[in-house]
C-alpha cells in the first residue's frame, strides 16, 4: 500500500511538472491593445482607511470622461482597482494579480506608504511602472537610482513639514511648538520636515506626542502637550485625529496657534473641527494647499471645478463631490492622460518611464494656478510647490506666493 | 501636579465611554451568555441613525435621540430573533462566528450607506469648560460620566423592581424554571438584546461628539470596553462602569508617566489587563464567583 | 491495514490532484492556490486546538506572526536560507503556543476567546514597538534576497524549471501535505483520543486518567507550531512582513475557516482554506462600492453557519450517507 502511494505521488508530480514545461512568455508590453490601455492599482475599499478610496473613484471618473471623448490616441484607458484593506500582504497579492493575470500596463495610484513600499522591489525587478504612488513618503521620489520605475505624485510629507516650518520661522519667530503626530513614517516625515524648515531660528519644537492609528482618542496626548507650555500646535494626523486634536484642545481651554498638513485640512474636516463655530482654535489655522477645493466659493465658476462636478455627476454617481480626494484623483488622472498623449501610437513601459523622467505639465486644471508637475532624470518628485492658506470663519483663504521645496 | 489631575480628568472622560459600551456587553452576556463582537458596530449604526435624523431630516436632538433609542431597541430585538436565536443552542463558537459575521456586515453596510467620511454629532451638553486650579474640566465630559452612572442606577432599579426586569433576570439565570413560572424566555432574551442595543446607542451618542463618527468609530472603544467589562466582572453593570473609569484613568497615567508604554503600547496595556484579570480574578472586581458546573 | 485503506486511498487521490492541478491553472492561479495551502496548514493547527481539543482561539494570527517574523528576521539579519527557517519557525511558534497554553489552562469557552483575541489585537502594536528587532512599521522586505529560493527567475529542481508561482505552489503544498499526514497520525493515536476526551468532557477525561494540563498545553503547542509554519510560508510567499500583514482579521478568518471546513475534521479544512483565500476576491467581483465586499462577506459567513452547521465536512458526510443509502436501497 505504502509503495503504491509513493509511486502515485511520483507519477503525479511528473505529470504536473511536465505539463508546466510548455508555458512560454510573450515579449511585447502587456496591457496595451490597439483599442485600450489597462492600468491597475489597489486602494482600501473597506476597513479603517476606506475614506481614501475616493482617490481611485475620482481618477476612474476622469478616465471615463476622457474615454467618452475618444480616449488617448484612439485608446481607451481602463483602470482596475482592487480592495487591499490597507494590508500590505493583500497589496502584494493583488498587485501580482494585476501584473500577472490581468496584465496591466502599469500599476497606478496605489494608496499608502507601507503598501507601496511593499510592492516596489517586485515592480522594479519586473520593470512594471509604479506610476504615481499615492503617498508622500520621501523615498518614492528620492530612491530613483535604485527604483527607477517608481514615482510618487503629491508633495512629499517632508516638503509639507518644511513649508510649515519656514512659515513659523518667519512669521512666529518666538513660537514654542508642540507636535501631535501619527506614530508611523507619515507623522515622522512631517516632523522631520518641520524641524528642517525651522532651521536655526529661535522658534522651537518643545514637545512632541505620538498616537497610534488604533487609538480611540488623543485626549491624553493633547493634555500633555498643553502642559508643556507651548503656544503653537502642529497637527500631523489623519482627518479623524486632526479633528479630535482641535476638539480636545478646545475642551482643555487651550487656544494655541495651529498649523496642520494637507491630508487633514480639507474644508469639510475643518468645518467639523469648528463644531458649528464654537471652537475658536480652528480659526486662524495655517496649512498648505495644492489642489482646488471643490467647496471653496472662489472656484464655483472655475471651468475645472465645473467640469469636475459634471464628471462626478455622470461617472461617479453617489459619491460625495465635496470630497477633495476626488479632485486629487482627477489631478493625477489628468497628468496620466497627458503622459500617455506624449507616448504616441506605441506606448511601452520603457517609454512611459522615459516620459516620467521629463514631465513638465503646467496646465493641470485641478491644481492651483501656477503649480507645475515637473520632474527630471533623478528627480521623481512631480509636485514640490504649494501655497499657504489660513482658515477664516468662512473657510480657507490662500495667501502669500508660491512656495517651492528644494529637497 | 496640574498635569496629573488633567490626565485623571481626561481618563475619566474616556473611561465613561468605555464603561457605557461595556454596559451593553454586560447586559447581553447576562441575558444570553454571549460576548457580542458586533456590539461596537451596532452602537455605531445607532449613532448613524441619530446623525441621519438630525442632519438629513432636520429633527432636533432629543426627539431624534428618542427615535434612535426606539429603533435601536427594535434592531437589537430583531438581531436576536433572526440571527442569534437560530444558533443560540449550539456551540459557543458558532455564536461567536455569527457575531463576527454581523460585525463585518454592519461595518460594510455603514461604509456603503454613509461612506467612510468623518461626520459630527453634536453633544447635548455645552462645550464650555470649567477651570479648577489649572485643571480644565469640560461640561461635556461631566455629562458623559454622569450619564454612564445614571444608566447603571436605572438599570439596577429596572432589574430589581420591574416585572420585566425580574423576568429578564430569571430567563438569563435559569431559563427552564423561568419557563415553568410562565416567563416567555425567548421574548425576554430578545428584550435583553434590545436593551443592550439601546445602551450601545447611548454609548455611541456619548462617543461621537469627541471621537467623531465614522464606520470604525467604536472599534477601538470596543476593545477597551471588553477590558472594562472583564475588569469589573463581566456580569456586573456597576463593575462595567467602574472598570471603564479605572481603565481610562489607569491607561492615561501609564501613558504619561511610564515612558516605555507611551501612546504606542496603550492598547496592549489594556489587553494585559484582560489577561491578568481573567487569570487571577476571573470574576473581576464586582462579579460573583461562579461555581463551574460539570 | 484495512481500516486505513479508504483514508490512504483518498489521500493518494488528493496528492495526485494537488500535483497535477497547476497544469490546469493559469500561472497566477497557482500562486493563489499556494496561499490555500498555507491557510490549510494554519487551519489544521487551529483544528487540533479548537476542533479536537475544544479550545477556542481567536489569536492564531499572532502565532502566524511569530512564524513569519522568525523567518523574515533570520533571512534578513542572519543570512539563513528560507527553507531552513521553516522548521525553526515551527519550533519558535510552538514554544510560544505552549507557554501561552499554561495560563490558558485556567480559561474556558468565551473567556479563552477573549484572551486569545486580546493577543491578536496587541500583536501589531508590539511588533511595531520593537523596531530594531522587527523593522517597525516598515517591516521587512524579503524580495530579491539571495536567501529566498524562489524569485522572478524561477527555480531549477532536478532538471526541471519551475517559475516563481509554481515553485510557491509546490513548496506550500508539499509542506501542507506533510503537515496533514503528521496531524492525521497524531490525531488517530492515543494523543488524539486524549484530545477528544478533553473536548467532550473535562471531568470524564480527568477521571479516566487524562492529564488536562498536559494535553491542553500540548494542543496549544502543536497548534501554534502549525500556525508558525503557515506564517513562515506566508512570509516566503508574500516576500514581505510588517505589523499590518498579521492583522486581527487574519485570526478571525482562520477561525471562520475552521468553522466553514468543519470542526474536528481534516478533509473539510480544504474548503475552509479556499473560503479564506477566495471569498474576499469574489466579494469584490460582485461589487466595488466601498463597503460592499464587507457586506457580502458577512452575509455569506452567517449563511454558512446557518446552513452548514457542521461545515463542509458535515456536508460531505451527509452527501456520502445519501449516496450510500441510494446505492444500498437499489434493487
Amino acid at each position: 500500500m505504502k509503495r503504491a502511494v509513493t509511486s502515485a505521488i511520483v507519477v503525479a508530480l511528473v505529470v504536473g511538472a511536465s505539463a508546466l514545461a510548455g508555458s512560454t512568455q510573450s515579449t511585447a508590453d502587456p496591457g496595451v491593445t490597439p483599442k485600450s490601455i489597462l492600468l491597475g492599482g489597489t486602494v482600501p475599499l473597506s476597513g479603517v482607511a476606506s475614506a481614501y478610496s475616493a482617490v481611485a473613484v475620482g481618477a476612474n471618473a476622469y478616465f471615463k470622461y476622457v474615454n467618452a471623448k475618444g480616449g488617448v490616441n484612439g485608446r481607451q484607458i481602463n483602470y482596475k482597482y482592487l480592495d487591499d484593506t490597507y494590508n500590505p500582504a493583500q497589496t502584494i497579492q493583488l498587485t501580482r494579480q494585476l501584473v500577472e493575470q490581468d496584465k496591466v500596463f502599469a500599476v497606478f495610484n496605489t494608496l499608502g506608504t507601507e503598501t507601496n513600499l511593499a510592492i516596489r522591489p517586485y515592480l522594479n525587478q519586473l520593470k512594471v511602472p509604479q506610476l504615481f504612488a499615492a503617498s508622500g513618503d520621501t523615498s518614492f521620489g528620492a530612491d530613483v537610482a535604485t527604483y527607477p520605475y517608481t514615482i510618487g505624485f503629491f508633495p512629499s510629507y517632508q516638503a509639507e513639514g518644511w513649508a510649515l516650518g519656514q512659515y513659523l520661522k518667519k512669521s512666529k519667530p518666538k513660537a514654542r511648538i508642540a507636535v501631535i503626530a501619527q506614530n508611523d513614517s507619515y507623522g515622522r516625515d512631517l516632523l522631520v520636515g518641520l524641524k528642517r524648515g525651522l532651521g536655526g531660528g529661535s522658534a522651537k519644537v518643545v514637545a512632541a506626542q505620538n498616537y497610534e492609528v488604533t487609538a480611540s482618542d488623543v485626549g491624553s496626548q493633547i493634555a500633555k502637550l498643553k502642559s508643556s507650555g507651548a503656544d503653537t500646535l502642529a497637527i500631523f494626523a489623519t482627518p479623524q485625529f486632526a479633528i479630535q486634536s482641535y476638539v480636545f484642545a478646545n475642551k482643555l481651554g487651550w487656544k494655541p496657534f495651529v498649523v496642520t498638513n494637507a491630508v487633514s485640512s480639507a474644508s469639510n474636516i475643518m468645518l467639523l473641527a469648528s463644531e458649528g463655530g464654537q471652537n475658536k482654535t480652528v480659526v486662524g489655522s495655517v496649512s498648505v494647499v495644492f489642489l482646488k477645493d471643490p467647496t471653496d466659493p472662489k472656484w464655483s465658476k472655475d471651468p475645472a471645478i465645473i467640469l469636475y462636478r459634471t464628471i462626478m455627476a455622470k461617472y461617479a454617481k453617489g459619491a460625495n463631490a465635496k470630497d477633495v480626494y476626488h479632485v486629487y484623483g482627477m489631478a493625477v488622472a489628468y497628468a496620466t492622460v497627458n503622459l500617455f498623449k506624449r507616448l504616441g501610437k506605441n506606448p511601452t513601459r520603457a517609454g512611459l518611464i522615459a516620459a516620467v523622467d521629463s514631465m513638465n505639465i503646467k496646465d493641470d486644471p485641478f491644481l492651483l494656478p501656477g503649480i507645475a508637475i515637473k520632474t527630471g532624470p533623478g528627480d521623481h518628485f512631480p509636485l514640490s510647490q504649494m501655497y499657504f492658506q489660513q482658515y477664516a470663519k468662512t473657510g480657507w483663504k490662500q495667501f502669500g506666493s508660491l512656495v517651492t521645496y528644494k529637497g | 501636579m496640574a498635569n496629573f489631575f488633567q490626565q485623571v480628568v481626561s481618563g475619566l472622560a474616556s473611561g465613561g465611554i468605555y464603561g457605557a459600551l461595556a454596559l451593553a456587553l454586560v447586559l447581553i452576556h447576562r441575558a444570553t451568555g454571549v460576548i457580542n463582537f458586533a456590539q461596537g458596530e451596532m452602537a455605531t449604526f445607532s449613532t448613524y441613525t441619530l446623525w441621519t435624523l438630525t442632519q438629513n431630516h432636520g429633527w432636533s436632538y432629543w426627539p431624534a435621540l428618542g427615535a434612535t433609542l426606539a429603533i435601536s431597541f427594535a434592531g437589537g430585538f430583531g438581531v436576536h430573533q433572526f440571527v442569534i436565536r437560530p444558533v443560540e443552542r449550539g456551540s459557543v463558537l458558532r455564536v461567536v462566528i455569527v457575531t463576527i459575521g454581523l460585525l463585518l456586515l454592519l461595518n460594510g453596510a455603514m461604509t456603503w450607506i454613509w461612506s467612510g467620511e468623518v461626520r459630527s454629532v453634536h453633544s447635548p451638553f455645552p462645550t464650555r469648560t470649567i477651570d479648577i486650579a489649572g485643571v480644565a474640566i469640560s461640561i461635556q465630559d461631566l455629562g458623559t460620566i454622569g450619564v454612564s452612572i445614571g444608566v447603571v442606577i436605572l438599570l439596577g432599579l429596572f432589574f430589581r423592581f420591574t416585572k420585566i426586569g425580574l423576568a429578564l433576570r430569571a430567563s438569563a439565570t435559569n431559563p427552564a424554571e423561568a419557563r415553568l413560572v410562565g416567563v416567555r424566555v425567548p421574548l425576554m432574551l430578545g428584550v435583553g438584546w434590545g436593551l443592550a442595543t439601546m445602551l450601545g446607542a447611548i454609548a455611541g451618542a456619548l462617543t461621537a461628539p469627541t471621537v467623531f463618527l465614522d464606520p470604525n468609530m467604536m472599534q477601538a472603544v470596543l476593545i477597551y470596553a471588553f477590558a472594562a467589562a472583564v475588569l469589573g466582572g463581566i456580569d456586573s453593570p456597576v463593575g462595567a462602569v467602574v472598570g471603564g473609569l479605572l481603565l481610562g484613568v489607569g491607561l492615561n497615567l501609564l501613558g504619561t508617566y511610564v515612558n516605555f508604554v507611551g501612546a504606542d503600547l496603550r492598547l496592549p496595556a489594556a489587553l494585559t489587563v484582560i489577561l491578568a484579570v481573567l487569570l487571577f480574578r476571573p470574576a473581576g472586581l464586582f462579579g460573583k464567583r461562579v461555581v463551574r458546573r460539570v | 491495514m484495512r481500516r486505513n485503506a479508504v483514508p490512504v486511498a483518498l489521500f493518494a487521490a488528493l496528492v495526485a490532484v494537488v500535483a497535477v492541478l497547476p497544469a490546469f491553472l493559469t500561472d497566477f492561479r497557482a500562486q493563489q492556490f499556494a496561499y490555500v495551502g498555507i491557510y490549510l496548514i494554519a487551519l489544521i493547527g487551529l483544528n487540533v486546538l479548537t476542533g479536537y481539543t475544544g479550545q477556542m482561539s481567536l489569536g492564531h494570527g499572532a502565532f502566524m506572526a511569530v512564524g513569519g517574523y522568525t523567518t523574515a528576521i533570520l533571512m534578513t539579519d542572519h543570512g539563513v536560507r528560507d527553507l531552513w527557517t521553516i522548521p525553526i519557525a515551527a519550533v519558535v511558534a510552538g514554544i510560544a503556543g505552549f507557554l501561552f497554553g499554561i495560563p490558558a489552562l485556567r480559561l474556558t469557552g468565551l473567556y479563552l476567546a477573549l484572551a486569545t483575541f486580546a493577543i491578536a489585537v496587541s500583536t501589531p502594536a508590539v511588533l511595531k514597538k520593537f523596531e530594531g528587532f522587527t523593522g517597525g512599521g516598515s517591516g521587512k522586505n524579503l524580495f530579491g534576497l539571495k536567501e529566498l529560493t524562489g524569485g522572478i527567475g524561477g527555480v531549477h529542481i532536478l532538471g526541471w524549471k519551475l517559475n516563481f508561482n509554481n515553485w510557491l505552489y509546490y513548496l506550500c503544498w508539499t509542506v501542507a501535505l506533510v503537515s496533514y499526514v503528521v496531524a492525521w497520525l497524531l490525531l488517530r493515536g492515543q494523543t488524539g483520543r486524549a484530545f477528544r476526551a478533553v473536548r467532550d468532557s473535562e471531568t470524564a477525561a480527568l477521571s479516566s486518567g487524562v492529564s488536562l494540563a498536559r494535553y491542553k498545553t500540548l494542543a496549544f503547542g502543536v497548534s501554534a507550531a502549525y500556525a508558525g509554519v503557515a506564517g513562515s510560508l506566508f512570509a516566503i510567499a508574500t516576500t514581505y512582513v510588517n505589523p499590518d500583514t498579521f492583522p486581527v482579521q487574519l485570526s478571525i478568518f482562520l477561525l471562520v475557516g475552521v468553522v466553514v471546513g468543519g470542526l474536528g475534521s481534516l478533509t473539510g479544512l480544504i474548503a475552509g482554506a479556499v473560503f479564506i483565500e477566495f471569498l474576499p476576491l469574489w466579494a469584490q467581483d460582485v461589487s466595488k462600492s466601498p463597503g460592499a465586499p464587507g457586506v457580502i462577506y458577512g452575509v455569506i459567513l452567517i449563511a454558512v453557519v446557518f446552513l452548514l452547521p457542521t461545515g463542509a465536512a458535515g456536508l460531505l458526510r451527509r452527501v456520502a450517507t445519501l449516496v450510500r443509502g441510494r446505492v444500498g436501497s437499489a434493487p
